[in-house]
């Protein structure tokens, strides 16, 4: 079954079209993982009101290819210049960059590059044959499941992170602008006052752009240091054998912990990547290699960050539930191109879902292709100055914002939000609850009124159902976790 | 810097509060049925709670987040940057998208970031060229084009 439907989906996706939009997506993703300063997120975000011409399995699985592409792009940087792309790739940064002082920069980008390869298309199986179970069993969900289910997504995305109170004001944050304009349920006019451009809400869009993409412009702009990258050469990606022997456990290792994590809502690449590398330097027989370029610490950050951005998917597409700020992209672009996220997604959007899942095994072998033998002419785009980047990306992005709506309001909207995005950069706010929160805002609020409405008011319903009370005592453990670690946090610090 | 991390903690407390007030005509329960300010009212009052824990953090000295403060430099750049951003959202209704973005590039280049005249010069022609082909030739986007009516 799940097979034939797989087939189906590599039906989908092998049409011209499809094959060219899926590479298009993939290459952006490489480049905007390898641009510090703009993440998938945002180049998705970017990119949204671009597909809007498109049929909706394009557009997804070129937005897909972004999100994933991403997480390869991400480790040129921090192997070549010892800054990384994308925080995902931050443990790639510790070892790769000592392996690239250390002449062996092209191994690094090799093991990377075929680590993530091979765990992103484990990943994919994964999805292929563990969302069709979720779904089926989110079916049995309802109002209250919905609400409690949306606040498991908050509260996990809360829970991680140096200071769980910051991150809970930005979902909080994210939940109060999805308050603005109507009331969802009776469509009575609420907190817009009397401003024609919030009569019918705050779209997602400039939102995304602005605390995404303008904000990460504005903050790198505050940096002014620029490092010249390392040159690597084609000759330069062969492993050596022995090379291959160290890194291929921590490849499987490094894949399965990203595939769990990513499937976790509100967890994500960084934080898969950060446990895979803990776990292969405690485990390593010699655990002072690590920091001094191991090229198994590499191997399992890359396979877990891409593995995570893959697992990330099965949540959002069984539950209409985003794992993470690229999903969450990803889910409002399924809105906004009116398809309706949820468990029956599975069944009523059968040829999206899988096409999606097709066009992932197919993006990562173009992925492969991007980054071994094409590296080094990758690397090359590190030398292109980022001030000459900067003014372009504000640009584009307030210019998609325009093409969006074709309202200046948009353009406007934008730019608060890139400003608010800049300072919760500076205050240390995380950005990704806020964008997270906005698209669970409707779902939240409509399903616990609706879970109220059914119960005459009593909250003993949330007790009564066995699915939800499993789901609220996973919430109360996961808030009791967070308080129990920030103790012991606050313990050990001097 | 102490003062500086309850920022966050103050602009919570005044958005639950602009909350509270601003669905104060609303009806929090209609009969059986929660009404249209049953979740803002909750909401707010998790702001507020989150926020007198976070300030407690700040004045005890227990929040993990130490903040960096910023050059001087640096916020004047970003500063001036925003500036820009917003001029070109006012003059892009009169001087068009592409003409106001070139504008503004030039701008940032040449007077914020203090770049090269002709790779300034060349960002900004592949910019632009790039934004109409793309967005105007290719999708059709009825980009804002000149109205000299200032």
């Amino acid at each position: 079954m799940v097979l034939d439907m797989l087939m189906q989906g590599f039906a989908t996706c092998f049409t011209l079209e499809n094959l060219s939009f899926i590479f298009l997506g993939v290459l952006i993703g490489q480049i905007v993982g390898a641009l510090p300063g703009v993440g998938p997120a945002a180049g998705m975000a970017l990119l949204l009101p671009l597909t809007f011409g498109l049929e909706p399995v394009t557009a997804i699985m070129m937005l897909a290819g972004i999100m994933y592409g991403g997480q390869y792009g991400g480790t040129l940087t921090s192997v070549l210049i010892n800054v990384p792309g994308e925080a995902s790739s931050v443990m790639t940064a510790i070892d790769g960059h000592q392996m690239a002082r250390a002449g062996r920069a092209g191994a690094a980008l090799s093991i990377a590059a075929i680590g993530s390869f091979l765990a992103g298309i484990s990943a994919c199986l994964a999805v292929a044959f563990v969302t069709p179970l979720l779904s089926g069993f989110a079916l049995r969900f309802n109002a209250p499941e919905y609400f409690l289910l949306g606040v498991l997504g908050l509260v996990a995305a809360a829970s991680l992170g140096s200071s769980p109170i910051r991150a809970l004001i930005a979902a909080v944050l994210g939940l109060m602008i999805g308050l603005v304009g109507t009331d969802p349920l009776t469509g009575a006019p609420r907190l817009n006052f009397d401003m024609p451009a919030l009569y019918e809400g705050i779209d997602f869009i400039p939102v995304a752009i602005g605390v995404f993409g303008i904000a990460e412009v504005l903050s790198s702009l505050e940096r002014s240091d620029e490092v010249a990258p390392i040159r690597t050469r084609l000759r330069d990606m062969w492993l050596t054998s022995e090379e291959w022997a160290q890194s291929r456990l921590a490849i499987a290792r490094g894949g399965l912990i990203g595939l769990f994590v990513g499937i976790m809502p509100g967890a994500g690449a960084s934080v898969a990547s950060l446990l895979a590398y803990l776990n292969e330097r405690k485990f390593s027989r010699h655990p002072e290699r690590f920091g001094k370029g191991a090229i198994d610490g590499v191997a399992a950050a890359e396979a877990a960050n891409n593995s995570a951005a893959h697992g990330a998917l099965i949540p959002m597409l069984a539950l209409g539930i985003p794992g993470s700020g690229s999903t969450a992209v990803l889910l409002a672009a399924l809105i906004l191109h009116g398809i309706q996220p949820g468990p029956r997604l599975m069944t009523t959007e059968a040829t999206l879902v899988w096409g999606l899942i097709a066009s992932m095994f197919v993006g990562n072998v173009f992925l492969l292709i991007i980054n071994l033998p094409l590296a080094p002419a990758f690397a090359a785009l590190l030398r292109v100055r980022y001030v000459y980047l900067a003014p372009g990306i504000l640009v584009l992005s307030l210019v998609g914002a325009y093409a969006a709506t074709l309202d200046m309001g948009t353009v406007w909207m934008c730019l608060f939000f890139g400003v608010l995005g800049w300072l919760m950069i500076r205050f240390e706010i995380p950005r990704p609850p806020l964008v997270l929160a906005l698209v669970l805002a409707q779902l939240v609020e409509m399903s616990v009124r609706q879970t109220l409405l059914l119960s005459f008011g009593s909250l003993d319903i949330f007790i009564q159902r066995p699915i939800s009370l499993a789901l609220l005592l996973l919430i109360g453990a996961m808030i009791a976790m967070t308080i129990v670690n920030t103790i012991r946090r606050r313990r050990v610090a001097p | 810097m102490r003062m500086i991390n309850a920022v966050p903690a103050v602009f919570m407390i005044g958005l639950s509060a602009m909350i509270l007030l601003g669905t104060s005509d609303l009806p929090y329960w209609v009969e059986t049925t929660p009404g249209a300010r049953f979740f803002p009212v909750w909401l707010a009052g998790i702001g507020l709670f989150l926020s007198a824990l976070f300030l407690v953090q700040v004045v005890r000295g227990t929040d993990p987040v130490v903040l960096e403060a910023p050059e001087r430099a640096s916020v004047v750049r970003v500063l001036l940057t925003v500036v820009g951003l917003v001029c070109l959202a006012i003059i892009v209704p009169h001087v068009g998208m592409v003409f106001g973005s070139a504008v503004f590039m030039s701008y940032l280049l040449l007077f914020v970031l203090r770049q090269r005249f002709l790779p300034s010069l060349l960002t900004v022609v592949v910019v632009a060229v790039g934004i109409e082909l793309i967005f105007v030739r290719w999708l059709g986007v009825s980009l804002p084009g000149f109205a000299l009516t200032l």
